[in-house]
């Protein structure tokens, strides 16, 4: 019998930290993640959990913390949004670049200025190359899932990198959803004991972690972090597949909606995804060959499950919750459009919506479509970029 | 406390031998004593600063226990984080019961210095010590932050261009005066090897200079409509693109250049027939002109008494070479179809003093062109031309597989007033024709484009011009735009001291000397380059911060201030924090002969001084209670501690005699204020 609870995407992501029970976990509160937080110190205070729990006078003292916890051999969770995660920025760089193995859930949220406390993705695009695996989820059960998924995945010893799961703020985390939970035993085994490579804490082996590098060992060290962020992309299918064994629950790297016979697609990160299903359905019943494309690795792209994915479209839109502030376009089809390119000549059109929270109505999303099967019909293409949403 | 027999005996001290800090240098010695006071296992945490990286350098470390370091200004977040792992593992029991309580519990050391301590890293301290965790926090101080440039710049002396390395103290090198724009010629008062630093890559259109973020540079302040525009000095980390930097353009007079070549005789080693040959005694342009053919396409084989040109028959260069070789040395040369041989042993050996280098990859051009009258310099830039170069438009082109050499030229001709762009790089594949012949392999070239500037109208547009190049009409100096600044990494980096003006040109730019940047931790009226001293400042305006007291605020069970000359003071100090559950922290002066300007086996005197003069109290603070562990018999003025430093000396000029009371006032205060405060403890 499942066990299904009533729970926001924030309570889903403190469950699975319960559940996993980690060694320390050091955080800062920010909205929309505070509940993260709270609740996980609810759990503290009642010994639900033997965490210890440092609560650190700023994210980039959490980060540190959780940089120098990890190092000591200790499984290390954390959390935030926007600007935390952009005064964590530094550290972040420095945690991957020490191959520790540290789960972070972002709760996405615009980032200054001007101020805002609602939904986008510029703050993970802020941290897009820092060496961390980025996944994207579309609702709180996905997110449950994917902590779990992540303490595995950072652990692995082909990966060793940190993971962030990302859910959008507001929209999944204050959202209550049914979650299928699973029992605390089952969560335990599956995620395991956590067998570090190195330990501060080993005084009879010491290491010294963090020295400096010149211009004669730099340059290997970044590759060898390089090659750890390629093998993450086999790795999450792994877990993905043992977790899949033991909950029947798997999301892939990417997740392809009706695209076997579509003829155009959309591109996207996130909780839209999960409003485009129905409305790819509607759409499909007007008789319009549309489907999507969810990418859930953003860090890793996989490339060659986009490039097979999108391989019989004749026109694609890419979604993107974040502006690059390239003068061109988005930071997804950034991503998009170099894996495509050479591979697969579709044209490809950006939409930038949502940004700060602006709400993305159905009527936009079918417009997308129609610019879509449109561009099809005329072969041209209007607008490459689009501000969907804005007042203009 | 532990004996001498026990520290020196049992216990190990966590610093091993092997790393690269400065000769002199008393944090090894503070870092030694502290971790050989604990009894048990320590793990040390580091900010981003001399220690940590003069101590592990990659594959190496200096570290014998466990060490991280993870930024600049949060040493106390990440040993915290290392604690509560610690108390986690504990708690589960995953740590092995030997280490899992009692006296031999694992201590955790975060070193940081007064930079990520007092100013960067205070939020991440103050954190740490209000959250109770059980560690000691140890800033060593030596109250400032040091600054260089990288080791391969290029600085113009009297005696030529030459590299930093190469600059001794006593040297001349030319200067920017500040006051009558002018160039000088000043002594080099010191030069300082400031270690592994973070090197940022400064580009204008016309020169490229590597340095530190703290390294002020000259620039144009330019203070808007109706507003003087002033020089001021600037560090690296301020400056933005598009700031104008001050640049050398063009070198003084200059002297033609006396040989100090005594010819071979027969019965010389190996020597047993000589060609007769002229060798000259001075330069001219003439035998510039030769030179500079040779640095392009000449060789010398001393061993065979050979000097060769590869300049085949029919071109330009070779029918020069051969009028100027016959002009100058008056002896004969043997040629064939593509090379131009000369046999004699003279003027092998002569040519190999010069200093131009061996083979292609190697070639440069010797400081002591650098201090030819321009005529001269044309010439050798001529015939350089003849050999590897070649006109391209209205610019000149010139092509060599020398990086060191494209380099120098680039720098030779900006002391003549031409325009130079950037050295570019380019790789031919074998089999390509290259210059009358097919590449054997492939190569990969460099080159660089130049050519005369034009005259600007300055009598007809004044202010227009002096709004683009503000030292527009000055004979040495004109202005550039910075295009670029970027982080090129660690490297090995040097500074100068100058004599008056400060300030030297270094890579084609005027660049300030070394000194230190202020800090929290710098004291009243010291010099640094972030507050130097001048007319009207003098040195650093505000006081120290205090923050031994901050700390003693936050209520933590123990703080303490110490000093590497009492070191049994320091050693039971140590042992007591140890002792002690909770946050601990410890201040230890810090003397740095670099940045503080003395002899570098003075360290301990001058901490010595410092307890002396009462301006660094040894005392501790235990739960609230003070306690001053040395109050000297004779206390000295504080002109006795100042007066041993290059960074304080000034105050005790007589000008500066207000001050130097000020300041001495405020160590009476402050020492006095200690005492009572200690009294006032030992009553309640």
């Amino acid at each position: 019998m499942a066990n299904i609870k009533a729970l926001t995407g924030n309570d889903a992501a403190s469950y699975a930290m319960k559940q996993i029970n980690p060694d320390v976990v050091a955080a800062y509160p920010i909205t929309p993640q505070t509940a993260i937080v709270e609740k996980f110190s609810e759990y503290v205070s009642n010994g639900e959990v033997d965490t210890e729990m440092i609560l650190v006078e700023s994210e980039h003292s959490a980060m540190s913390a959780c940089v120098g916890s990890c190092a000591a051999g200790a499984r290390t969770m954390t959390a935030t949004s926007s600007q935390g995660l952009a005064l964590m920025w530094e550290i972040m760089y420095i945690a991957a670049g020490l191959r520790l193995p540290i789960v972070m859930t972002i709760v996405n949220r615009a980032l200054s200025a001007p101020l805002n406390i609602h939904c986008d993705h510029s703050d993970t695009m802020g941290a897009r190359d820092s060496g961390w695996i980025h996944l994207f989820c579309e609702n709180a059960q996905e997110v449950y899932d994917t902590v779990i998924q992540a303490v595995r995945i950072a652990e692995h010893p082909d990966v060793q990198l940190p993971v962030s799961i990302n859910m959008d703020g507001f929209i999944i985390s204050h959202e209550v959803e049914n979650v299928e939970v699973y029992d605390d035993s089952r969560v335990k085994n599956f995620v395991g004991e956590f067998k570090p490579r190195v330990s501060l804490l080993d005084v009879n082996k010491p290491v010294t972690v963090g020295p400096i590098d010149l211009q004669d060992f730099y340059f290997e060290h970044r590759r060898q972090e390089a090659e750890g962020m390629r093998n993450g992309l086999g790795v999450i299918k792994e877990i993905e597949a043992a977790f899949n064994k033991e909950f029947g629950r798997s999301y892939g790297v990417v997740e392809g909606y009706r695209l076997e016979d579509a003829e155009v697609a959309i591109v996207g990160l996130g909780s839209t995804m999960g409003t485009l299903r129905s409305i790819i359905d509607e759409a499909r019943s007007a008789g319009k060959k549309a489907g999507f494309l969810k990418i859930r690795s953003f860090r890793p792209i996989p490339r060659d499950e986009i490039i097979a994915a999108l391989k019989n479209m004749k026109a694609v839109a890419v979604l993107d919750r974040a502006d690059a502030l390239n003068a061109v376009c988005g930071p997804l089809l950034m991503d998009i459009r170099s894996v495509l390119y050479g591979n697969l000549d579709v044209p490809t059109v950006n939409y930038i919506y949502g940004l700060g929270g602006r709400d993305i109505l159905t009527a936009d999303l079918n417009m997308v479509i129609d610019d879509l099967l449109n561009i099809v019909k005329t072969k041209k293409i209007k607008q490459e970029l689009t501000y969907l949403g804005v007042r203009e | 406390m532990a004996t001498i027999k026990e520290l020196s005996l049992q216990r190990k001290s966590a610093l091993t031998s092997g790393h690269r800090m400065c000769a002199g240098c008393t944090a090894p010695i503070i870092v030694k004593m502290i971790t050989l006071a604990s009894p048990a296992p320590v793990v040390v945490g580091c900010a981003t600063g001399c220690l940590e990286v003069a101590t592990t350098i990659f594959p190496f470390t200096a570290w014998k226990s466990p060490f991280i370091h993870n930024a600049f200004e949060n040493a106390a977040a990440t040993i915290s984080g290392v604690e509560t792992a610690y108390l986690a593992l504990k708690k589960r029991g995953k740590i092995p019961a030997r280490l899992a309580g009692g006296k031999e519990d694992i201590k955790f050391i975060a070193f940081g210095g007064d930079g990520g301590t007092y100013d960067i890293g205070f939020q991440s301290l103050s954190g740490a010590m209000e959250r109770g965790h059980d560690m000691l926090y140890v800033c060593y101080d030596n109250e400032a932050y040091m600054n260089c440039l990288s080791t391969d710049s290029m600085i113009m002396t009297r005696e030529g261009l030459r590299k930093i390395t190469e600059v001794k103290e006593g040297d001349y090198v030319y200067a920017f005066s500040q006051e009558t724009q002018e160039l000088v010629l000043k002594e080099c008062s010191g030069v300082f090897n400031n270690g592994v630093k973070d090197v940022y890559k400064l580009e204008t259109l016309h020169h490229t200079i590597k340095a530190t973020s703290n390294h002020p540079f000259l620039i144009v302040n330019r203070c808007g409509r109706g507003k003087e525009t002033k020089l001021t000095w600037k560090t690296l980390e301020e400056l933005k693109v598009g700031d104008e930097v001050i640049a050398l353009k063009n070198l003084e007079g200059g002297k033609s250049f006396k040989f100090n070549f005594k010819k071979t005789k027969i019965g010389d080693y190996k020597v047993n027939r000589l060609n007769a040959i002229n060798i000259p005694e001075i330069s001219d342009p003439d035998l510039m002109k030769y030179l500079g053919i040779y640095l392009g396409d000449g060789w010398t084989r001393t061993e065979k008494a050979e000097v060769g040109f590869a300049l085949p028959e029919g071109t330009d260069s070779r029918r020069e070479l051969l009028q100027t070789h016959s002009k100058i040395f008056g002896n004969s040369i043997k040629v064939d179809k593509s090379y131009v041989y000369v046999r004699s042993v003279n003027l092998a050996r002569f040519i190999d003093t010069l200093g131009f280098g061996k083979g292609a990859r190697n070639k440069t051009i010797p400081s002591w062109v650098f201090t030819l009258p321009k005529e001269e310099k044309e010439s050798f830039v001529e015939g350089l031309m003849l050999s590897d170069g070649y006109k391209c438009g209205n610019s000149w082109r010139y092509v060599s597989a020398s990086q060191e050499l494209l380099k120098n030229l680039r720098l030779l001709l900006q002391t003549m007033d031409t325009r130079v762009g950037k050295i570019h790089t380019q790789t031919k594949t074998k089999g390509t024709h290259c210059v009358y012949r097919p590449l054997l392999k492939d190569s990969t070239y460099g080159y660089v484009c130049f050519s005369k500037k034009t005259e600007w109208n300055v009598q007809k547009y004044p202010s227009q011009y002096k709004y683009q190049n503000f030292l527009i009409g000055n004979k040495y100096f004109a202005t550039e735009k910075i295009t670029n600044i970027t982080l090129v990494g660690k490297e090995p980096t040097l500074d100068l001291r100058v004599e008056d003006e400060h300030n030297f040109i270094a890579d084609g730019i005027v660049v300030h000397n070394t000194g230190v940047q202020r800090s929290g931790a710098t004291p009243r009226g010291a010099a640094t380059t972030t507050c130097p001293v001048g007319t009207q400042v003098i040195g650093k305006i505000q006081y120290r911060k205090d923050l031994t007291t901050i700390m003693v605020a936050h209520g933590i069970p123990y703080v303490a201030q110490a000093s590497p000359n009492n070191w049994p003071d320091l050693i039971r100090k140590s042992e007591k924090a140890f002792s002690i559950k909770g946050p601990k922290f410890m201040n230890v002066l810090m003397p740095c002969n670099l940045g503080w300007g003395y002899l570098p086996d003075q360290g301990i005197e001058m901490a010595k001084l410092a307890v002396e003069t009462c301006y660094w109290p040894l005392y501790e603070v235990e739960n609230g209670k003070y306690n001053v562990n040395y109050i000297p018999k004779e206390k000295k003025p504080i002109s006795e501690f100042y007066k041993t430093q290059k960074r304080l000396a000034h105050l005790l000029k007589p000008e500066n005699k207000p001050l130097l009371d000020e300041i001495q006032a405020r160590v009476d205060e402050a020492w006095n204020g200690l005492l009572k405060k200690a009294e006032s403890s030992q009553v309640s």
